[in-house]
C-alpha cells in the first residue's frame, strides 16, 4: 500500500474497519507469498512477508503490536508451521490463520488443534480472505480495553507509526535473506534455549532444536499440566512434583520446568489483561482479590454469591408492564461477597466518553474482607430495576438505573449512564483469554422442562468428569427457576427460553469444551475454574438472575420480543464448585404483534468473577473447540447499540452464540436486531 | 496477426489445453495500477523456482538413498506455487508425485519427476511467450 493510501486508510479505520489490518504472511514459497501478498493488498490490509518462520517468530516477538493477524504455510523448511502456530498462541495472542495446500483432514484438524483460528488451502481466493478480519475482530474485541467500536482503533494507532518501520525493513529484506536468516536462526537458537526445551516441538524441522529427546505438548499433556499445577497450586508447583502429578513417560523434570515457566509467562499475561479489567470488573464489586482471579492466587476463599435459594420471588413486573423500569427481585443470595457495584474507577473513565458505561453505586453492600470465611449471609434482595432509554442516533444512551440491596440488605443505588459496554467487556475480555465458554442447552420456549433437563445431563458430564459437581444441586436450582417463570406469567406467553448451564469443573477447561461440542447448546455462558485446591472454595459469583428487557419506544402493551436472561446460581455448593450460571433466556417472540418494543430486563448479578477465573485456568488456545465457539466478542459490535448492566455479558454471550447457533439450527435472535 | 491477438489466442489455448486454471485468471484480475507487473513477477518467478526444485528434485533421485521426506517436501512446494499461479498440468502430476513419494516408490517418482518436467517446460515455454507479447503490446520492455 502506498504511504498516501495508507495514511487514508488509518483515518478511516473506524469506518472501514478492515481497511488497514496489519497481517503478517510467512511462507516459504516465494510464489505463493507473491501471491498471497498481492491478494491480501488487494484486500485493504496491510501486509508484511517473510518467507521463514523464524523471522516471523522473531517479529512477532518483538513487535508483538504490530500485527493483528498472522497467515502462516504449513510447510516450511526452517520451522514448521504448526510449530509457528503453537508459539504465537503460546507467547502472544494473535490469531493465526494456516495455509496449506494440503487439505487432508487430518492436517487441517492439526491445524486446528494447535489454536489455528482457520485454515485455508491454496490457492487462497480473494473471497476468502476478504473475510479474514473477522479473526481479529473476534479477538481484539475480546481483548481491548474499551469494548466498544473505537476500540479497534485505538488498540491499533499507537503502532502505527511503528509499522512503517518495520514494513520497509521486512519487506525490503528479500535480497539478503540468506545472510538475514543465518543470523535470525542463530538468535532464534538462543531464544530458544533460555527458553528451554519443550517449545522444541514435535518436529524435526526445527532447526534449533538440540538433540534431546522432544516433547510435544499436546493438549492432553498440556492438560495434564495444567491439572498438576492446579492442584498443587500455582505458587506451590515445583516441576518435580508435577512431574510426579503427571505422572507421564519420558517426560523430564526439565522439560516440565520450562513449560512451567511459560505457562507462568502466560498466566501473568492473563492476569495483566484481567488487571485491566479492573475498572469493569470494579464495578461488579470487584476488590484487589478479583484482580488477581487471572491467576490462580486470587482465588482462595472466595466464597460468591451463592444463591441458596433460586430465586424464589421474580416480580413480573417488568414482564408486564413494560412502561416502568422493571425490578426483579432476587431473593435468598447467599452471598458472603456483597454484589458491590461501586467503582470510582469506573467512573472516570466513562465520563470522558459517551460511549462508556458509568457506574456507581452508593452504598452498596459491604465488603467483607476475608470471604473465605464461608459465611454465608444471606442476602435480602437484589433488585434491579432498570430502565431503558433507547435513542435512535448511533450512540445509543442508555440509562440504567438499579437500585440494588445487595448483602446485609443494604441497599444500594446503582445508576449508570450507558452507552457501551465497560462491563460487558470485562466479561468477554475474559473469556478470550482462552476461557472456554461452554454453551449450555438451549431449548426454545415450549420445552422449559426439556431444557432443565438437558442442562442437567450436561453437568452431568461434567461432573463425570470433575466429581466437583452435586447433580442434584443443579437440578434444583433449574427447576426453581422454572417455577418462578411460571408463575410470572412469562411462560405462558411462549416463550421461547434457553437455560444454560455451565460448569467448568476447575482444573480443566477443557472439559467443558469436550463437552460442548456435541451439544447444541448456546446459551450461555461460562464457567470455570481453576481448583483442585483444598481449601480453596470458589462459590458462585454470579448468582444473579436476569431479566432483560430493552424497550424500544414503541409498544410496551405488548410483550412481543422480550428476552430474559436469568442466569441463576445453584444453591450453594460444596466449595469445589466454582461458578455456575445458568442463564435462562427467554424470548417471548410468538405473538410478534408489530412488535416495536423489545424488552429486555436486566437483573443482573455481579457474575463477572466468574469468568475471571476463566482467565486464571484455561490454557488452551490449542483445543480444538475454541474454535467453535465464539469468543464473545462479535458482541461489542451490535453492542454499542445496546446497553446494559449487568448482564450484558451474558446476554451477549447468548447473542454470540445465536450468531454461531445456525449450525445448530437456533432461532436466536439477536440483540442487536432487537434494538 | 496482432501480439494483441497472439497473447489472447495464446492464453486462450492454455486455458483450452488445461496448462492454466482459473487461479491464473485471478492473478491477471490482481494485476492492476497499483501492481502493473503482477502476473509477469508471479510467471517468472514461478519459472525460477519450478526450475530450481526440478533441479533439487533430480539430485535428490539421483542418489542411491533416496530421501523421500525431502523429495516429499520439494514436491509439496511446488505443487503449491502451480496452484498458486494455476499452473493446473504441473499441479496435477505433483500430485501423483507424491502419490510414488509417499510409496516410496522410486522408479514412479523419477517416472512423475519426467512428467513434471515436460509439462513444466512446456508452461514455462509459453509463459515465455506470453510475456514477450505483452512486453510488444504495452510497449515497455520486460521486466526481468
Amino acid at each position: 500500500m502506498r504511504p498516501e493510501e495508507r495514511n487514508a486508510a488509518v483515518g478511516r479505520v473506524r469506518d472501514q474497519f478492515p481497511v488497514g489490518m496489519r497481517v503478517l504472511a510467512v511462507d516459504d514459497d516465494p510464489v505463493c507469498l507473491k501471491v498471497l501478498e498481492n491478494l491480501l493488498r488487494r484486500c485493504q490490509y496491510r501486509v508484511t512477508t517473510t518467507n521463514q518462520a523464524v523471522v516471523a517468530l522473531r517479529m512477532l516477538r518483538q513487535n508483538r503490536d504490530l500485527f493483528d493477524l498472522v497467515i502462516s504455510d504449513v510447510h516450511m523448511p526452517d520451522m514448521d508451521g504448526f510449530k509457528l502456530l503453537e508459539l504465537v498462541g503460546l507467547e502472544m495472542d494473535l490469531p493465526v490463520i494456516m495455509l496449506s495446500v494440503n487439505g487432508e483432514t487430518k492436517t487441517v484438524m492439526k491445524g486446528i488443534t494447535h489454536g489455528a483460528c482457520d485454515y485455508l488451502l491454496k490457492p487462497v481466493r480473494l473471497e476468502e480472505l476478504r473475510n479474514i478480519w473477522q479473526h481479529v475482530v473476534r479477538r481484539k474485541f475480546s481483548n481491548c480495553e474499551r469494548a466498544n467500536i473505537d476500540g479497534y482503533e485505538e488498540c491499533t494507532r499507537p503502532s502505527n507509526a511503528d509499522f512503517d518501520h518495520v514494513h520497509s525493513q521486512i519487506t525490503g529484506g528479500t535480497p539478503d535473506q540468506s545472510g538475514r536468516s543465518s543470523k535470525k536462526r542463530k538468535e532464534y537458537h538462543s531464544e530458544e534455549e533460555d527458553e528451554g526445551e519443550e517449545s522444541n516441538g514435535q518436529e524435526n524441522d526445527d532447526p534449533s532444536a538440540p538433540k534431546k529427546p522432544r516433547v510435544v505438548w499436546s493438549v492432553e499433556l498440556h492438560r495434564k499440566f495444567v491439572a498438576a499445577v492446579n492442584q498443587l497450586g500455582i505458587d506451590k508447583a515445583v516441576p518435580k512434583r508435577i512431574l510426579e502429578l503427571m505422572n507421564v513417560e519420558r517426560l523430564t523434570r526439565e522439560n516440565v520446568a520450562s513449560h512451567l515457566q511459560k505457562y507462568r509467562l502466560y498466566l501473568k499475561r492473563l492476569s495483566a489483561v484481567a488487571s485491566q479489567q479492573a475498572s469493569i470488573v470494579a464495578a461488579f464489586g470487584g476488590n484487589d482479590p478479583f484482580m488477581r482471579m487471572g491467576a490462580f492466587e486470587g482465588l482462595q476463599g472466595y466464597q460468591s454469591f451463592a444463591s441458596s435459594a433460586a430465586l424464589p420471588s421474580f416480580t413480573p413486573q417488568g414482564l408486564l408492564n413494560r412502561n416502568s423500569p422493571t425490578s426483579f427481585a432476587l431473593q435468598g443470595m447467599s452471598a458472603s461477597r456483597p454484589i458491590q457495584i461501586a467503582s470510582n474507577s469506573t467512573i472516570s473513565h466513562s465520563i470522558s466518553d459517551p460511549n462508556k458505561y458509568h457506574l456507581s453505586l452508593p452504598g452498596t453492600s459491604s465488603r467483607q474482607g476475608n470471604l473465605a470465611q464461608g459465611l454465608t449471609t444471606s442476602v435480602g434482595q437484589v433488585q434491579l430495576p432498570q430502565k431503558w432509554i433507547h435513542e435512535e442516533t448511533d450512540d445509543l444512551s442508555t440509562i440504567l438505573s438499579v437500585s440494588g440491596q445487595a448483602n446485609n440488605g443494604v441497599p444500594g443505588t446503582l445508576q449508570s449512564v450507558t452507552n457501551s459496554h465497560l462491563l460487558q467487556q470485562g466479561l468477554v475480555e475474559c473469556r478470550q483469554d482462552k476461557v472456554v465458554i461452554q454453551p449450555c442447552s438451549s431449548a426454545s420456549s415450549d420445552r422449559l422442562e426439556g431444557t432443565v433437563g438437558v442442562s442437567s445431563s450436561l453437568m452431568d458430564s461434567c461432573a463425570s468428569q470433575q466429581n466437583v459437581v452435586p447433580l442434584s444441586a443443579f437440578s434444583i436450582s433449574a427447576s426453581p427457576m422454572n417455577g418462578s417463570l411460571c408463575s410470572n406469567g412469562v411462560a405462558e406467553l411462549g416463550a421461547t427460553s434457553s437455560v444454560g448451564t455451565n460448569i467448568c469443573p476447575s482444573n480443566d477447561l477443557r472439559v467443558a469444551r469436550d463437552n460442548n461440542v456435541g451439544a447444541s447448546s448456546f446459551g450461555s455462558v461460562i464457567l470455570l475454574s481453576p481448583d483442585t485446591v483444598p481449601n480453596q472454595k470458589y462459590l458462585n459469583f454470579g448468582g444473579g438472575s436476569n431479566l432483560r428487557q430493552s424497550m424500544d419506544g414503541g409498544n410496551t402493551d405488548n410483550l412481543l420480543n422480550s428476552k430474559l436472561i436469568w442466569s441463576c446460581l445453584p444453591t450453594s455448593q460444596p466449595s469445589n464448585l466454582v461458578g455456575s450460571h445458568h442463564p435462562m433466556s427467554q424470548r417471548l417472540n410468538n405473538g410478534n404483534l408489530g412488535g416495536t418494543m423489545v424488552g429486555q430486563t436486566t437483573a443482573a448479578a455481579p457474575q463477572t468473577r466468574i469468568d475471571m477465573f476463566t482467565s486464571g485456568d484455561t490454557p488452551t488456545p490449542k483445543s480444538a473447540s475454541d474454535l467453535s465457539f465464539p469468543k464473545v466478542h462479535s458482541e461489542l459490535s451490535s453492542s454499542s447499540c445496546s446497553f446494559d448492566g449487568l448482564l450484558n455479558s451474558i446476554i451477549k454471550v447468548e447473542k454470540d452464540d445465536a450468531s454461531f447457533s445456525d449450525d445448530l439450527g437456533c432461532d436466536f435472535y439477536s440483540l442487536g436486531a432487537c434494538i | 496477426m496482432s501480439a494483441a491477438n497472439q497473447l489472447a489466442a495464446l492464453i486462450h489455448n492454455m486455458f483450452a489445453t488445461g496448462l492454466l486454471d482459473d487461479q491464473f485468471q485471478q492473478l491477471q484480475m490482481l494485476q492492476d495500477p497499483s501492481a502493473p507487473n503482477f502476473v509477469a513477477e508471479v510467471v517468472t518467478l514461478f519459472c525460477q523456482d519450478g526450475e530450481r526444485i526440478i533441479g533439487e528434485l533430480a539430485k535428490l533421485l539421483d542418489k542411491p538413498v533416496v530421501d523421500f521426506d525431502r523429495v516429499d517436501a520439494f514436491v509439496h512446494q511446488l505443487k503449491g506455487s502451480s496452484a498458486s499461479v494455476g499452473a493446473l498440468k504441473v499441479k496435477n502430476t505433483c500430485v501423483q508425485f507424491r502419490e510414488f513419494c509417499q510409496q516410496r516408490s522410486k522408479d514412479g517418482c523419477l517416472k512423475t519427476l519426467e512428467m513434471v518436467r515436460i509439462n513444466f517446460y512446456e508452461l514455462r515455454g509459453k509463459f515465455q511467450t506470453m510475456l514477450q507479447l505483452e512486453c510488444q503490446v504495452n510497449g515497455f520492455p520486460p521486466n526481468n
